[in-house]
């Protein structure tokens, strides 16, 4: 007799678990840590309306789930285009908006917070993130920036809070800006209960959830998000002091949202992509000073709260391995882009399970017999201690071709039973 | 004086770059024998970088510094590019809007003593075209972060075939994605995964000579 669907949910979940401790499982599970526009490509669907049908666009990541043979549900890698339009975002171009119906979305880097403004920042983050950052980064938000609100506190009395407050939300800027965000919270909630819709089916079916609760590190949301890759290197060397204010601030930040999603969502699976830490970006010591301290105490933190912190080391980390090494053993799912493969298992191999790192460039232009033999040299590396988990390097790229994609399914069949 | 300056730039002493090139001026040393000193710390950060002893971090640093110090000068960017050692149209193909990587490369190639004509993102083909014609380029970079722009450098190298400028000029491209394999598919004469590179493979053009 077949297992149930809660029979497979419960060794999928199992094995996910076990691999990350370090126990040896039964076979190599292929889990795709995220999908954005591959399943709308495979579908015929265009780019643009991956972006804008939400329903569609999540009915394609279930259909793409079963039809190619992955063991947990990828994390959707897109967002909610009708909540960009709300906003009026400049933070990001897409399809349907300015960009063109057949080309993803795109983010612009930028400096939404000058290297002059730090002391203004630090002094008054929720203040300044109100009234100058949203305003820089929607234009439909404009009015936080046209009234000059004081700090909020005033309002900590009913007096103000009615006789102030009161007329000020209602006036137009303010109305204007709240109804923005009330439209950008309805397309969203679309979205998430078309996530939900198909999550909850998935998990019917036996499909555990992928990761979940995106939680970016300190230096990142300072430098990816604030300053700018550009702004925030200048200020290692010109404002290294403010910088670090500023990491201390996220780490705070990041933190406590880590604890909230992983309370609201269920999923103890923390997705924390890694952008700025990567081999090639800064020294040692800079990395020692700005990067891992506040790192380090975020993974730690989501492992204390029972969590299992999944970070996506983007770019190449073998300089880096020996940092990893620092967390520990067995609490860990690091997933991997570009690493040296042999390297990891050198250093780290002991203390953390293996995860992705099956070329972009093989997934998009190679042939499914140079994905298996790719998948094979994986599954002998980690035959040992069977603790790997196949995926490509940031999930399923969008321009993969599909008979790729199921190479890595076949594979695992193939060699990859312990 | 020199290599006094040269040092204090190699090891990212901004103020004491600045305070150096102001006395420099005050002495009446000449402006192009303080951006020789610069231009030859440059050099030297770039070795550093490709021995893995300097990463992105110092290039980003130092590039800014020597902009500083062309201020410092009393010259702006384009009173240096009239030594340029030669004419490099630079910008992020059709349909690619990144620029972190493409704006890297243009103040490290603008410091190495290249004139840069940096066309922005988004750029068609035709622009490129436009912008070697005008300014009598001979080195172009195309810069791109995603996989699905390769299409966009292939047409862009394409244009240059068919206005017949292709042999003319040298066609590199660079940006996260890029390889020497798809150089060569592309038809392109180089590609560069960080911006020394794209330094490299420009001065080795111009020397007449593989990268």
């Amino acid at each position: 007799m077949s297992p149930t669907g809660e029979e497979l949910y419960r060794q999928r979940e199992q094995r996910f678990n076990d691999i990350v401790a370090l126990k040896k499982p039964d076979r190599a599970p292929v889990v795709p840590l995220g999908v954005g526009y591959f399943v709308d490509l495979w579908k015929g669907y265009s780019y643009k309306d991956a972006g804008y049908n939400h329903p569609q666009h999540y009915e394609a990541i279930r259909d793409a789930t079963i039809e190619f043979g992955w063991d947990l549900t990828p994390m959707n890698t897109l967002f909610a285009a009708d909540g960009y339009e709300a906003i009026g975002t400049t933070q990001l171009r897409w399809p349907g908006g300015e960009l063109p119906d057949d080309t993803g979305f795109q983010f612009v880097e930028g400096e939404y917070m000058r290297a002059e403004e730090y002391d203004e920042f630090l002094a008054d983050p929720n203040g300044f993130t109100l009234r100058k950052i949203f305003p820089r980064i929607a234009t439909n938000l404009a009015g936080f920036e046209q009234v000059p609100i004081p700090p909020l506190y005033f309002m900590a009395n009913t007096y103000y809070l009615l006789n102030v407050g009161g007329p000020l939300l209602g006036a137009p800027p303010l109305r204007k800006a709240l109804e923005a965000l009330l439209a950008m919270s309805d397309a969203v909630g679309g979205y998430f209960a078309a996530d939900a819709a198909t999550g909850a089916e998935l998990a019917a079916l036996g499909y555990p959830r992928s990761v979940a609760a995106p939680i970016i590190p300190p230096f990142d949301m300072v430098s990816d998000m604030l300053r700018s890759l550009r702004g925030s290197t200048l200020d290692m060397y010109r404002h290294p002091e403010k910088l670090l204010g500023a990491i201390d601030l996220m780490e705070k930040a990041q933190i406590g949202l880590a604890l909230m999603l992983i309370q609201l969502t269920g999923n103890p699976r923390v997705f924390i992509p890694m952008h700025r830490g990567a081999g090639g970006f800064m020294s040692d010591e800079q990395f020692e000073k700005f990067y891992w301290p506040s790192f380090k105490r975020l993974v730690l933190a989501i492992i204390e709260a029972g969590g299992v912190p999944c970070p996506l080391f983007e770019g190449d980390y073998t300089p880096r391995l020996k940092y990893l090494a620092e967390f520990p053993a067995g609490k860990v799912a690091g997933h991997f882009d570009k690493v040296d493969r042999l390297k990891f298992k050198e250093v780290l191999g002991d203390k953390m399970c293996f995860w992705g790192n099956v070329p972009l460039s093989l997934m998009c232009t190679g042939k499914p017999q140079q994905v298996k033999d790719d998948v094979k040299e994986l599954i002998e590396l980690f035959s040992d201690t069977g603790t790997l988990m196949l995926d490509s390097v940031t999930g399923i790229p969008d321009e993969a071709k599909p008979e790729n994609v199921m190479a890595l399914r076949e594979a695992a069949d193939e060699y990859g039973v312990f | 004086m020199s290599d006094k300056l040269s040092s204090a730039l190699v090891e990212m002493r901004e103020d004491d770059v600045l305070t150096q090139v102001r006395v420099a001026k005050e002495a009446g040393t000449p402006a192009t024998e303080v951006i020789a000193a610069l231009q030859d710390a440059m050099r030297t950060i770039g070795d550093k970088y490709e021995t893995g002893e300097y990463f992105l971090s110092e290039l980003i640093f130092s590039a800014e510094i020597f902009k500083r110090a062309l201020a410092e000068l009393g010259l702006d960017q384009a009173a240096a590019d009239t030594d340029a050692k030669a004419t490099f149209v630079l910008g992020t193909v059709h349909t690619d809007i990144h620029d972190i990587g493409k704006n890297i490369v243009a103040s490290v190639l603008s410091a190495n003593g290249f004139k840069v004509i940096d066309l922005g993102v988004d750029v068609p083909a035709e622009k490129f075209i436009a912008a070697v014609k005008e300014n009598d380029a001979r080195l172009v970079g195309l810069s791109c972060l995603l996989t699905t722009a390769f299409d966009a450098m292939k047409s862009t190298i394409e244009a240059f075939d068919n206005a017949g400028l292709r042999d003319m000029v040298s066609i590199f491209i660079g940006g996260g994605p890029v390889t020497a394999h798809l150089a060569e598919q592309l038809g392109a004469d180089g590609a560069g995964i960080s911006a020394q590179e794209a330094v490299n493979l420009a001065q080795a053009a111009i020397e007449g000579r593989a990268a």
